[in-house]
């Protein structure tokens, strides 16, 4: 073997690390691109971070022999870039574990022109959350309202009786569902409400949008 | 070239720190009439010193320079690949620099979190520069992660084993591979940030069903990790130095070996302690802390057998072996306080505050300058082929030391008492220690104008280099040619026969 | 000669925290090394835990460099010419694994301990609602009919005598002590962090969700903190001021509070009075 096929050799060698390499390097950016609908997926399989469990089937889980109930709160909340008022009918309710229960929040426009809202929702305590179990609802639809409309937007719901059986979550005696109304992402007045957004001013500081 | 672009961001990045420093030093708005000029500092000198200062300094400088000398190689596989490497981030720099001077600039920490650094809450291209400056910066290190790892596994010497290699080139294959996993997914989040800030997608944006506290999972997946990309060169080279002037093989080789391994491995499961407040679930938080604890046993095998390796030794206190000790120091203390913040109970205290700026500044700012200045008094002479003035050397050791930790002891007593992170003002009581942080700013700026002279007198009156200079500590490779080192040394292969380190 | 800096002022810590113990103030204090005093039970555990870690830690710290500095002077070359070539001791590097993992063991069982208390849901008695926004913190008590304010940090040049610089606000969140509260967080912009040190507590608050926390205040005062995740221009000037008071003041409070807060349309809810205070602007 001489010295030239040697070389040839070894080149090849390093050519083969170096495209296994970039192969990880493709892999792991294919990685971090493929972890927002596993994110997604994670959070609503395992109810991690406050996702509420969705039933598919749309049956409650069956009424807690024990007879125990829980209070669930109804919380609301609007980002400013979307002029609507929305707000629970209800500030909470008693819930018996395993009953489906229904709640409405009333969602009205302010404004002079029609608007599509879309809305997020968590629950707390987070723990709490792969046993608050939504059977119907609004979350993630578009809502769109016209001009002074307004809608009533019902949820329905129930808590596995579950929550009192597991160490982690037996002390927890009330349930709050959030959510957030966003003016949708493809709502055409949108960037043009972001940019008119106030700007604080404190005197320790010049504003800046 | 690396180590040039090293210098010139560190005093680009130290600067912007000093005008940190003075603008905290009384209660109240001092010179920096803008708060968002402020945050625009913060995130660059963060940048620049993670991205500009110690990842090209170590990596590309001292990595590129010395981990084929060590492996007895000719030159690194792609040495043309390594120059891109270099002109990307000599790019990235440019760009970052012209995303301060954009606009209002980019004032949202080197973090980046949406929703503050989207389209609504920083219009205008500064964030876009800034990201694309990332992007530069991170193509450049995946290309030279991609050359080292080549490098090491294909062009070893005959009889230069995986466990003959010296330390540093251990550290710098541990390091490439974190590369390798961690920034692409840095690119990846960058990219989706930059389509929800230019394109009207949605991945981190609620109104269209992301989630925020995503970009965080994604940032902190790579920032980890990109934190041990810092450090593990770093070891590297103090094992070295350490082992040279004690006259003493490394102690534990393989242990010091694997221990690296480990901290690269485990710093991959335990990005979540950087969001303990964020609204995680108790039972996350706890695994969290457990695997964040753990990291200190592989570190704790570092320390002591650095001290093992003393242990026995004649030591020579030359100047690398001064910086070397200060580096053990300073990261002693900046490891156990890394052990306080892992634990989420406690942090919720400290999270944001100056505790963890003082925190990361010990281990990463401290010890990884220190770990840089050590490499360049180590192998100034094998590089320039002219050695350093060694009493100056030792002043600036001495100034340096005293300075970094007059400067950020006291933030831990900040951090405790609660001042956060990223303020231009503080409330009046929180006056005292930063008086003492704003002088040890002072020390350690003379530290560096002492060392910038060094450098100068070096380069122009230095004495001519020795191929060894250090004695018959200094067993590994590039101690065997001549200083400074020729372009394509081992041209014909040396043969490793005795382990260089037992 | 192998003077150690750090060493020397970790030990003056350990000598200081003991003196500074008793000291009693509900906002930070001149020349402060220590967390802020508690107010509340969660708070004081967290304290308890920082002494323990904190002994621990400069434990470690003053071993390993009282160590580097025996050694620099023992096996410096004046003393030691002739290095030994010893690189390997099997006992010595199972123990310094096995150690530190036990002092891990040691931090963690009160730590985890720590974690799980602080992660309890009382059963609260009331409810409040914390809101960020870019730069001031709005609050809610949907349990007393809903009202809302803004608590807007005091500038300079307004500052009353006694009230701290950059932690005054206009309107402060007035809650009652012995009881449990529950504190939602979240934010209507970018993301915000709630925080108060006396009570142990930092959330974040995240747009798009909602954060829940707890607390029950042991004495009245006026507790301060700070936004705690840099949120732009004025991060640095959206304080958090709670006002802890007896349940009947309280009680009072809310009275006048409900008429003080009351919206122009009479419906007193939140996004009316959003409304108006956005056009006011």
């Amino acid at each position: 073997m001489d010295a030239s096929d040697r070389q040839t050799r070894a080149r090849r060698g390093r050519r083969i690390t170096a495209l296994a390499l970039v192969g990880v390097v493709v892999g792991m950016a294919g990685l971090a691109f493929a972890s927002v609908p596993l994110y997604r997926l994670f959070c609503q399989v395992t109810g991690y971070g406050g996702t509420p469990r969705v039933a598919l089937d749309g049956q409650a889980g069956g009424a807690d022999a024990a007879g125990r109930s829980i209070t669930v709160r109804f919380d609301a909340n609007v980002n400013p870039a979307l002029p609507w008022r929305f707000k629970p009918e209800q500030n909470r309710i008693q819930v018996p574990l395993g009953e489906s229960a229904l709640a409405v929040y009333r969602a009205e426009n302010l404004s002079d022109t029609p608007i599509t809202g879309t809305a997020t929702f968590n629950v707390t305590p987070n723990k709490a959350a792969p046993y608050f179990v939504k059977v119907q609802c609004f979350c993630f639809d578009e809502q769109r309202l016209e001009a002074h409309g307004g809608a009533d937007m019902p949820v329905s719901f129930y808590v596995d009786p579950a929550i009192a059986e597991d160490p982690d979550t037996k002390d927890v005696s009330t349930i709050t569902l959030s959510y957030t109304f966003f003016r949708a992402a493809a709502d055409p007045s949108r960037s043009a409400a972001n940019l008119s957004r106030p700007a604080v001013t404190t005197t320790a500081g010049t504003p800046n949008g | 070239m690396y180590i040039v672009l090293s210098i010139v961001s560190a005093l680009i990045g130290g600067g912007m720190s000093w005008i940190i420093r003075l603008e905290l030093a009384e209660p109240g708005i001092q010179f920096i009439q803008d708060p968002q000029l402020y945050n625009v500092m913060v995130t660059a000198h963060g940048l620049i010193m993670v991205f500009f200062v110690v990842m090209p300094g170590l990596i590309g400088g001292f990595g590129n320079w010395f981990v084929p000398l060590m492996i007895g190689a000719p030159d690194m596989a792609f040495p043309r690949m390594n120059n891109i490497s270099f002109w990307l981030l000599a790019a990235a720099l440019c760009l970052l620099v012209t995303a301060g001077l954009t606009g209002t600039g980019p004032g949202t920490g080197w973090t980046f979190y949406p929703p503050l650094s989207n389209s609504t809450f920083h219009s205008g291209p500064a964030v876009d520069f800034g990201i694309l400056s990332l992007h530069l910066a991170g193509a450049s290190s995946i290309l030279g992660a991609i050359n080292f790892i080549t490098t090491i596994l294909n062009m070893r010497a005959p009889g230069m084993t995986m466990h003959r290699m010296p330390l540093f080139v251990w550290s710098m294959l541990v390091t490439a591979f974190l590369l390798l996993l961690a920034v692409p997914v840095l690119a990846g989040a960058l990219t989706m940030l930059l389509t929800d800030r230019n394109f009207g997608t949605t991945f981190f944006a609620p109104e269209g069903g992301g989630d925020p506290v995503l970009w965080q999972h994604l940032f902190w997946f790579f920032g980890h990790p990109e934190v041990y990309i810092m450090i593990i060169p770093a070891f590297g080279i103090i094992s070295q130095v350490v082992s040279t002037f004690s006259k003493k093989p490394v102690f534990g080789y393989l242990g010091m070996a694997y221990a690296m391994v480990a901290i690269g491995f485990i710093g991959f499961v335990v990005w979540a302690h950087h969001m303990y407040t964020v609204g995680l679930d108790v039972n996350t938080r706890a695994y969290f802390v457990l695997a964040t604890m753990i990291i200190a046993v592989p570190t704790g095998i570092k320390i002591f057998s650095w001290l093992a390796t003393m242990w026995g030794g004649s030591i020579e206190f030359k100047t690398p072996m001064l910086f070397a000790t200060g580096f053990i120091a300073l990261f002693v203390v900046g490891g156990v306080t890394g052990v306080v913040l892992a634990n989420a109970g406690l942090d919720v205290q400290l999270q944001d505050t100056y505790y963890v700026i003082a925190h990361f500044h010990y281990v990463l700012s401290v010890a990884a300058v220190f770990a840089l200045t050590t490499g360049f008094y180590y192998w100034i002479g094998k590089m320039s082929g002219r050695q350093y003035p060694e009493t100056l050397g030792k002043i600036h050791f001495w100034l340096t030391f005293v300075g970094v930790n007059v400067l950020f002891f006291p933030q831990h007593f900040l951090g405790v008492a609660g001042m956060p992170r990223r303020i231009p003002d503080y409330p009046d009581a929180f006056a005292g220690w930063n008086m003492i942080s704003s002088i040890g700013a002072l020390i350690t700026a003379l530290g560096t104008l002492l060392f910038l002279f060094i450098v100068w007198r070096t380069m122009a009156a230095g004495k001519a280099a020795e191929p060894n200079p250090w004695g018959v500590g200094a067993t590994t490779l590039e101690w065997s040619v001549p200083s400074p080192a020729p372009f394509h040394t081992h041209e014909e292969l040396p043969r490793v026969s005795a382990q260089p380190a037992e | 000669m192998f003077r150690n800096f750090p060493s020397v002022s970790a030990l003056a810590t350990v000598a200081l925290m003991a003196a500074c113990g008793t000291a009693f103030a509900d906002q930070p204090y001149p020349w402060q090394i220590d967390l802020q005093p508690a107010a509340s039970a969660v708070a004081e555990q967290v304290r308890e835990f920082n002494y323990l870690i904190s002994v621990i830690i400069v434990a470690i710290s003053v071993f390993v460099l009282v160590l580097m500095a025996y050694i620099a002077w023992r096996f410096n070359a004046k003393r030691n010419p002739v290095p030994s070539k010893r690189a390997h001791n099997t006992v010595l590097e199972v123990l310094w694994t096995a150690l530190p993992v036990l002092i891990l063991v040691v931090i963690a069982v009160p730590s985890l301990k720590l974690l799980y208390v602080m992660d309890r849901n009382p059963a609260a008695e009331m409810t409040i609602k914390a809101v960020g926004h870019q730069w001031y913190w709005s609050y809610e008590y949907p349990d007393h009919d809903d009202f809302t304010f803004d608590s807007i940090m005091v500038p300079d040049d307004q500052l009353q005598p006694g009230q701290p610089r950059l932690l005054a606000v206009d309107n402060e969140v007035v809650l009652p002590i012995e009881t449990d509260v529950r504190i939602l967080v979240t934010s209507d912009d970018v993301i915000h962090s709630w925080a108060v040190p006396s009570f142990g507590i930092k959330t974040d608050a995240v747009p798009g969700r909602v954060n829940e926390t707890w607390v029950r205040i042991r004495r009245e005062g006026t507790y301060y903190g700070q936004c705690s995740e840099l949120c732009g221009v004025n991060h640095g000037y959206m304080p958090i001021a709670v006002r802890a008071v007896s349940r009947q003041a309280f009680d009072e409070w809310t009275a006048a509070a409900k008429e003080k807060f009351a919206r122009a349309d009479g419906g007193g809810t939140r996004v009316a009075g959003r409304t108006a205070t956005t056009t006011a602007r």
